[in-house]
Protein backbone atom coordinates (compact mmCIF):
# COMPACT_ATOMS: atom_id res chain seq x y z
CA UNK A 1 0.00 0.00 0.00
CA UNK A 2 1.36 3.60 -1.02
CA UNK A 3 1.63 6.17 2.00
CA UNK A 4 -0.95 8.40 1.99
CA UNK A 5 -0.91 11.64 -0.02
CA UNK A 6 -3.52 14.68 -0.61
CA UNK A 7 -4.34 15.65 -4.24
CA UNK A 8 -3.17 19.96 -4.59
CA UNK A 9 -6.09 21.11 -7.34
CA UNK A 10 -4.19 23.19 -9.89
CA UNK A 11 -5.30 26.76 -11.14
CA UNK A 12 -5.53 25.78 -14.32
CA UNK A 13 -8.85 27.35 -16.15
CA UNK A 14 -9.90 28.66 -12.89
CA UNK A 15 -11.66 32.10 -14.74
CA UNK A 16 -13.68 29.35 -16.21
CA UNK A 17 -15.15 28.54 -12.22
CA UNK A 18 -17.25 31.54 -12.23
CA UNK A 19 -18.35 34.35 -13.36
CA UNK A 20 -17.54 36.27 -10.43
CA UNK A 21 -13.71 35.74 -11.95
CA UNK A 22 -14.68 36.93 -15.42
CA UNK A 23 -16.37 39.87 -14.18
CA UNK A 24 -13.04 40.33 -12.09
CA UNK A 25 -11.07 40.01 -15.53
CA UNK A 26 -13.05 42.73 -17.37
CA UNK A 27 -13.12 45.19 -14.53
CA UNK A 28 -8.98 45.25 -14.58
CA UNK A 29 -8.78 44.45 -18.22
CA UNK A 30 -10.65 47.40 -18.91
CA UNK A 31 -8.01 49.74 -17.56
CA UNK A 32 -5.22 48.19 -20.36
CA UNK A 33 -7.33 50.46 -22.51
CA UNK A 34 -7.22 52.88 -20.55
CA UNK A 35 -3.19 52.99 -20.23
CA UNK A 36 -3.27 52.47 -24.27
CA UNK A 37 -5.45 56.01 -24.70
CA UNK A 38 -2.69 57.37 -22.08
CA UNK A 39 0.06 56.05 -24.03
CA UNK A 40 -1.88 58.05 -27.42
CA UNK A 41 -2.31 60.97 -25.47
CA UNK A 42 1.57 61.09 -24.83
CA UNK A 43 2.44 60.88 -28.12
CA UNK A 44 0.63 63.64 -28.56
CA UNK A 45 2.19 65.73 -26.65
CA UNK A 46 5.43 64.34 -27.74
CA UNK A 47 4.08 65.45 -31.32
CA UNK A 48 3.48 68.82 -29.95
CA UNK A 49 7.17 69.74 -28.92
CA UNK A 50 8.16 68.32 -31.96
CA UNK A 51 6.68 71.51 -33.99
CA UNK A 52 3.54 72.36 -35.49
CA UNK A 53 4.05 69.62 -38.87
CA UNK A 54 4.48 66.77 -36.48
CA UNK A 55 1.56 67.46 -34.34
CA UNK A 56 -1.10 68.03 -36.90
CA UNK A 57 0.17 65.01 -38.50
CA UNK A 58 -1.22 63.47 -34.89
CA UNK A 59 -4.46 65.04 -35.31
CA UNK A 60 -5.03 64.10 -39.19
CA UNK A 61 -4.37 60.21 -38.04
CA UNK A 62 -7.57 60.85 -36.22
CA UNK A 63 -9.34 60.85 -39.17
CA UNK A 64 -9.14 57.23 -39.71
CA UNK A 65 -11.88 54.44 -38.71
CA UNK A 66 -10.18 52.44 -36.42
CA UNK A 67 -8.38 55.23 -34.47
CA UNK A 68 -11.94 56.22 -34.19
CA UNK A 69 -13.03 52.36 -32.61
CA UNK A 70 -10.41 51.93 -30.46
CA UNK A 71 -11.27 55.86 -28.87
CA UNK A 72 -14.88 54.71 -28.53
CA UNK A 73 -13.45 51.16 -27.22
CA UNK A 74 -11.63 53.52 -24.41
CA UNK A 75 -13.86 55.36 -23.61
CA UNK A 76 -16.66 52.61 -23.01
CA UNK A 77 -13.67 50.85 -20.83
CA UNK A 78 -12.94 54.12 -19.35
CA UNK A 79 -16.69 54.54 -18.00
CA UNK A 80 -17.09 50.70 -16.63
CA UNK A 81 -13.79 51.01 -14.89
CA UNK A 82 -14.98 54.29 -13.61
CA UNK A 83 -18.17 53.04 -12.04
CA UNK A 84 -16.50 49.49 -10.95
CA UNK A 85 -14.01 51.89 -9.29
CA UNK A 86 -17.08 54.20 -7.22
CA UNK A 87 -18.57 51.30 -6.12
CA UNK A 88 -15.38 49.57 -4.98
CA UNK A 89 -14.30 52.97 -3.41
CA UNK A 90 -16.41 52.39 0.28
CA UNK A 91 -14.47 48.87 1.01
CA UNK A 92 -11.05 51.09 0.45
CA UNK A 93 -11.61 53.71 3.32
CA UNK A 94 -10.78 53.30 7.05
CA UNK A 95 -13.94 53.87 9.45
CA UNK A 96 -15.48 56.53 8.51
CA UNK A 97 -17.66 58.38 11.03
CA UNK A 98 -19.53 62.14 10.31
CA UNK A 99 -21.57 63.96 13.39
CA UNK A 100 -21.50 60.09 15.31
CA UNK A 101 -22.27 58.31 12.74
CA UNK A 102 -21.01 56.24 10.02
CA UNK A 103 -22.01 57.05 6.36
CA UNK A 104 -23.22 54.37 4.36
CA UNK A 105 -21.61 52.83 0.89
CA UNK A 106 -24.50 54.06 -1.05
CA UNK A 107 -23.75 58.07 0.26
CA UNK A 108 -19.84 57.78 0.02
CA UNK A 109 -20.63 56.35 -3.57
CA UNK A 110 -22.68 59.44 -4.21
CA UNK A 111 -19.99 61.92 -2.55
CA UNK A 112 -17.47 60.66 -4.69
CA UNK A 113 -19.25 60.62 -8.03
CA UNK A 114 -20.57 64.33 -6.96
CA UNK A 115 -16.94 65.64 -6.56
CA UNK A 116 -15.69 63.91 -9.64
CA UNK A 117 -18.50 65.54 -11.52
CA UNK A 118 -17.59 68.75 -10.29
CA UNK A 119 -13.95 68.76 -10.51
CA UNK A 120 -14.22 67.18 -14.39
CA UNK A 121 -16.57 69.96 -14.83
CA UNK A 122 -14.28 72.60 -13.66
CA UNK A 123 -11.83 71.51 -15.74
CA UNK A 124 -14.03 71.32 -18.55
CA UNK A 125 -14.75 75.02 -17.69
CA UNK A 126 -11.70 76.28 -17.86
CA UNK A 127 -10.77 74.69 -20.88
CA UNK A 128 -13.58 75.70 -22.94
CA UNK A 129 -12.59 79.44 -20.99
CA UNK A 130 -8.83 78.51 -22.51
CA UNK A 131 -10.32 78.10 -26.29
CA UNK A 132 -12.42 81.85 -26.02
CA UNK B 1 -44.74 16.31 0.93
CA UNK B 2 -43.87 13.31 -1.69
CA UNK B 3 -40.76 11.23 -0.45
CA UNK B 4 -40.72 9.40 -3.97
CA UNK B 5 -38.31 12.78 -5.65
CA UNK B 6 -34.98 11.64 -5.92
CA UNK B 7 -32.17 13.89 -7.28
CA UNK B 8 -28.60 12.68 -8.21
CA UNK B 9 -25.48 13.87 -6.36
CA UNK B 10 -22.27 14.08 -8.14
CA UNK B 11 -19.60 13.90 -5.63
CA UNK B 12 -16.08 14.31 -6.06
CA UNK B 13 -14.54 11.10 -4.51
CA UNK B 14 -10.31 11.07 -3.86
CA UNK B 15 -8.87 8.19 -2.25
CA UNK B 16 -5.26 8.95 -0.82
CA UNK B 17 -4.11 5.64 -1.75
CA UNK B 18 -6.06 4.74 -4.56
CA UNK B 19 -6.62 7.97 -6.40
CA UNK B 20 -3.93 9.74 -8.55
CA UNK B 21 -6.61 12.74 -9.10
CA UNK B 22 -10.37 13.01 -7.65
CA UNK B 23 -13.23 11.08 -9.96
CA UNK B 24 -16.87 12.08 -9.76
CA UNK B 25 -19.53 9.07 -8.70
CA UNK B 26 -23.34 9.89 -8.82
CA UNK B 27 -25.80 8.81 -6.44
CA UNK B 28 -29.60 9.03 -6.86
CA UNK B 29 -30.83 10.62 -2.96
CA UNK B 30 -34.57 10.32 -2.19
CA UNK B 31 -35.27 13.83 -1.06
CA UNK B 32 -37.77 16.23 0.81
CA UNK B 33 -38.54 19.85 0.47
CA UNK B 34 -36.86 20.68 4.15
CA UNK B 35 -33.38 18.37 3.00
CA UNK B 36 -29.87 20.03 3.02
CA UNK B 37 -27.45 19.14 0.71
CA UNK B 38 -25.66 17.94 3.93
CA UNK B 39 -28.49 15.88 4.67
CA UNK B 40 -27.90 14.30 1.04
CA UNK B 41 -24.50 13.17 1.64
CA UNK B 42 -25.43 11.98 5.17
CA UNK B 43 -28.09 9.71 2.95
CA UNK B 44 -25.49 8.37 1.16
CA UNK B 45 -23.18 7.30 4.11
CA UNK B 46 -26.16 5.83 5.93
CA UNK B 47 -27.34 3.81 3.14
CA UNK B 48 -25.17 3.87 -0.12
CA UNK B 49 -22.11 4.22 0.47
CA UNK B 50 -20.24 4.13 3.91
CA UNK B 51 -16.96 5.36 2.42
CA UNK B 52 -18.01 8.93 1.66
CA UNK B 53 -16.13 10.83 3.74
CA UNK B 54 -16.65 14.78 4.58
CA UNK B 55 -16.71 16.97 7.88
CA UNK B 56 -20.28 17.75 9.50
CA UNK B 57 -21.12 18.67 12.86
CA UNK B 58 -24.18 21.42 14.00
CA UNK B 59 -26.02 21.22 10.84
CA UNK B 60 -27.59 25.11 11.55
CA UNK B 61 -24.17 26.92 10.29
CA UNK B 62 -22.31 27.92 12.92
CA UNK B 63 -19.49 25.08 13.39
CA UNK B 64 -18.19 25.71 9.64
CA UNK B 65 -17.19 22.58 9.26
CA UNK B 66 -19.63 21.68 6.18
CA UNK B 67 -17.97 23.92 3.25
CA UNK B 68 -17.54 22.17 -0.15
CA UNK B 69 -18.17 22.87 -3.70
CA UNK B 70 -21.61 23.12 -4.78
CA UNK B 71 -22.16 23.57 -8.05
CA UNK B 72 -18.99 25.32 -8.46
CA UNK B 73 -20.51 27.86 -5.23
CA UNK B 74 -18.50 27.59 -1.60
CA UNK B 75 -20.90 26.75 0.31
CA UNK B 76 -21.96 25.27 4.12
CA UNK B 77 -23.65 21.91 2.71
CA UNK B 78 -26.13 22.58 5.96
CA UNK B 79 -26.77 25.71 4.22
CA UNK B 80 -28.29 25.16 1.14
CA UNK B 81 -31.15 22.73 0.32
CA UNK B 82 -31.88 20.13 -2.16
CA UNK B 83 -34.84 20.98 -3.74
CA UNK B 84 -33.15 24.54 -5.23
CA UNK B 85 -30.83 22.37 -7.17
CA UNK B 86 -33.68 19.95 -8.82
CA UNK B 87 -33.93 18.55 -10.99
CA UNK B 88 -29.90 17.96 -10.79
CA UNK B 89 -27.17 16.42 -10.50
CA UNK B 90 -25.87 18.79 -7.87
CA UNK B 91 -22.02 18.71 -8.08
CA UNK B 92 -20.51 18.69 -4.64
CA UNK B 93 -16.45 19.31 -4.70
CA UNK B 94 -14.08 19.64 -2.32
CA UNK B 95 -13.25 23.50 -0.98
CA UNK B 96 -11.45 24.64 -4.11
CA UNK B 97 -7.85 25.86 -3.99
CA UNK B 98 -7.29 23.76 -0.70
CA UNK B 99 -5.22 20.30 -0.42
CA UNK B 100 -7.66 17.09 -0.35
CA UNK B 101 -7.15 14.47 1.97
CA UNK B 102 -9.47 12.32 0.98
CA UNK B 103 -13.28 13.06 -0.78
CA UNK B 104 -14.67 16.28 1.23
CA UNK B 105 -12.09 16.66 3.79
CA UNK B 106 -9.25 19.63 2.94
CA UNK B 107 -6.39 20.08 5.27
CA UNK B 108 -7.10 23.10 6.72
CA UNK B 109 -3.73 23.76 8.41
CA UNK B 110 -2.21 26.53 6.17
CA UNK B 111 -5.13 28.40 7.92
CA UNK B 112 -4.33 27.57 11.57
CA UNK B 113 -1.08 28.38 11.02
CA UNK B 114 -1.69 31.76 9.48
CA UNK B 115 -4.48 32.26 12.38
CA UNK B 116 -2.06 31.88 14.85
CA UNK B 117 0.37 34.92 13.25
CA UNK B 118 -2.40 37.67 12.94
CA UNK B 119 -2.60 38.15 16.96
CA UNK B 120 -6.50 37.51 16.66
CA UNK B 121 -7.18 38.47 20.18
CA UNK B 122 -7.44 41.47 22.39
CA UNK B 123 -4.11 43.40 22.98
CA UNK B 124 -5.17 46.00 26.06
CA UNK B 125 -3.41 48.86 26.27
CA UNK B 126 -2.47 47.72 30.09
CA UNK B 127 -3.16 45.39 32.71
CA UNK B 128 -6.26 45.84 34.54
CA UNK B 129 -6.85 44.15 37.83
CA UNK B 130 -10.68 42.90 38.73
CA UNK B 131 -10.70 45.98 40.97
CA UNK B 132 -10.69 48.40 38.15
CA UNK B 133 -13.79 46.66 36.56
CA UNK B 134 -13.91 45.70 32.97
CA UNK B 135 -13.22 47.00 29.74
CA UNK B 136 -16.57 49.07 28.69
CA UNK B 137 -17.53 49.92 24.99
CA UNK B 138 -20.30 51.08 23.90
CA UNK B 139 -22.71 49.62 21.39
CA UNK B 140 -21.67 52.50 18.56
CA UNK B 141 -17.94 51.13 19.36
CA UNK B 142 -19.03 47.67 18.78
CA UNK B 143 -20.99 47.98 15.37
CA UNK B 144 -17.15 49.02 13.82
CA UNK B 145 -16.37 45.39 14.56
CA UNK B 146 -19.26 43.21 15.17
CA UNK B 147 -19.79 41.83 11.54
CA UNK B 148 -16.11 40.85 11.39
CA UNK B 149 -16.36 39.17 14.82
CA UNK B 150 -18.72 36.45 12.89
CA UNK B 151 -16.43 34.65 11.23
CA UNK B 152 -16.71 31.09 11.54
CA UNK B 153 -13.35 30.08 9.70
CA UNK B 154 -15.45 27.73 7.32
CA UNK B 155 -12.62 29.15 4.60
CA UNK B 156 -15.41 29.45 2.26
CA UNK B 157 -13.76 32.72 1.49
CA UNK B 158 -10.59 31.15 0.84
CA UNK B 159 -12.38 28.62 -2.19
CA UNK B 160 -13.20 31.91 -3.58
CA UNK B 161 -9.97 33.77 -3.56
CA UNK B 162 -7.91 32.95 -6.77
CA UNK B 163 -5.22 35.18 -5.27
CA UNK B 164 -5.21 32.70 -2.31
CA UNK B 165 -5.28 29.63 -5.13
CA UNK B 166 -2.25 31.30 -7.33
CA UNK B 167 0.08 32.57 -3.96
CA UNK B 168 -0.95 30.23 -0.86
CA UNK B 169 1.49 32.57 1.11
CA UNK B 170 -1.71 34.77 1.12
CA UNK B 171 -2.30 35.44 4.17
CA UNK B 172 -6.18 35.40 3.19
CA UNK B 173 -9.76 36.76 3.68
CA UNK B 174 -10.63 35.05 6.87
CA UNK B 175 -7.69 35.37 9.08
CA UNK B 176 -7.34 39.24 7.46
CA UNK B 177 -10.84 39.60 8.65
CA UNK B 178 -10.33 38.11 12.11
CA UNK B 179 -7.04 40.61 12.26
CA UNK B 180 -9.51 43.52 11.41
CA UNK B 181 -11.80 42.87 13.58
CA UNK B 182 -9.31 43.16 17.01
CA UNK B 183 -7.70 46.30 15.06
CA UNK B 184 -11.46 48.02 15.24
CA UNK B 185 -12.23 46.98 18.99
CA UNK B 186 -11.60 50.20 21.07
CA UNK B 187 -10.64 47.92 23.74
CA UNK B 188 -7.54 46.70 21.77
CA UNK B 189 -4.18 48.17 21.59
CA UNK B 190 -2.17 45.71 19.63
CA UNK B 191 -2.78 47.20 16.09
CA UNK B 192 0.73 47.96 15.89
CA UNK B 193 1.83 44.54 16.63
CA UNK B 194 -0.43 43.47 13.89
CA UNK B 195 0.63 46.00 11.58
CA UNK B 196 3.96 43.50 10.26
CA UNK B 197 1.35 41.12 9.21
CA UNK B 198 -0.62 43.53 7.35
CA UNK B 199 2.04 45.66 5.73
CA UNK B 200 3.47 42.71 4.32
CA UNK B 201 3.66 41.05 0.71
CA UNK B 202 1.48 38.07 2.13
CA UNK B 203 -0.85 40.57 4.23
CA UNK B 204 -3.22 42.92 2.40
CA UNK B 205 -0.99 43.85 -0.62
CA UNK B 206 -1.80 40.15 -2.09
CA UNK B 207 -5.36 41.04 -1.98
CA UNK B 208 -6.37 42.49 -5.76
CA UNK B 209 -10.05 42.60 -4.80
CA UNK B 210 -11.69 40.49 -6.70
CA UNK B 211 -14.29 40.48 -4.03
CA UNK B 212 -15.72 36.97 -4.07
CA UNK B 213 -14.84 36.16 -0.42
CA UNK B 214 -17.49 38.74 0.61
CA UNK B 215 -20.10 37.03 -1.97
CA UNK B 216 -19.84 33.78 -0.58
CA UNK B 217 -19.44 34.30 3.10
CA UNK B 218 -22.55 32.35 4.70
CA UNK B 219 -21.99 35.12 7.95
CA UNK B 220 -22.00 38.40 6.38
CA UNK B 221 -18.08 39.37 7.18
CA UNK B 222 -17.00 40.97 4.28
CA UNK B 223 -13.39 40.21 4.21
CA UNK B 224 -12.92 42.21 1.28
CA UNK B 225 -13.96 44.94 2.97
CA UNK B 226 -11.87 44.26 6.56
CA UNK B 227 -8.81 43.78 4.04
CA UNK B 228 -8.83 46.59 2.12
CA UNK B 229 -9.92 49.00 5.13
CA UNK B 230 -6.74 48.49 6.17
CA UNK B 231 -4.46 49.47 2.72
CA UNK B 232 -5.00 53.61 3.14
CA UNK B 233 -3.08 53.18 6.44
CA UNK B 234 -0.45 50.58 5.44
CA UNK B 235 0.40 52.85 2.25
CA UNK B 236 0.98 55.50 4.88
CA UNK B 237 2.99 53.76 6.38
CA UNK B 238 5.40 52.69 3.61
CA UNK B 239 5.44 56.34 2.76
CA UNK B 240 6.66 57.26 6.10
CA UNK B 241 9.36 54.50 6.22
CA UNK B 242 10.18 55.50 3.06
CA UNK B 243 10.85 59.31 3.91
CA UNK B 244 12.86 57.97 7.42
CA UNK B 245 15.21 55.74 6.00
CA UNK B 246 16.96 55.16 8.89
CA UNK B 247 13.61 53.91 10.63
CA UNK B 248 12.75 51.44 7.74
CA UNK B 249 16.49 49.83 8.38
CA UNK B 250 16.02 49.50 11.84
CA UNK B 251 12.64 47.90 10.69
CA UNK B 252 14.09 45.34 8.15
CA UNK B 253 16.64 44.10 10.54
CA UNK B 254 14.26 42.48 13.09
Amino acid sequence: MSRARVYRPTMRGWWERHPAYRRYLLREGSSVLLGLYALWLLAGLLALAAGEAAYQGWRDLHGSPWLFGLHLAALLAAAYHAVTWFRLLPLTLPVLRWRGRRPTDRAVVRGAWVVSVALSGGVWLYLLGGVR
Amino acid sequence: MSESQRITLAVQRFHPEQDAEPRWQRYAVPYTPDMSVLEGLQYIKDHLDGSLTFRWSCRMAICGSCGCMIDGEPELACHVFLRDYAPGPVWVSALDHFPVQRDLVIDQSDFLEKLETVHAYLIPAGERTAAEGTYRQTPEQMTDYYAYAQCINCLLCYAACPQYGWHPDFVGPGALALLQRYNLDSRDAGSELRHAVVDAEQGVWSCTLVGHCSEVCPKGVDPARAINQNKPGSSARYLLDWLRPGRRRQEGSE
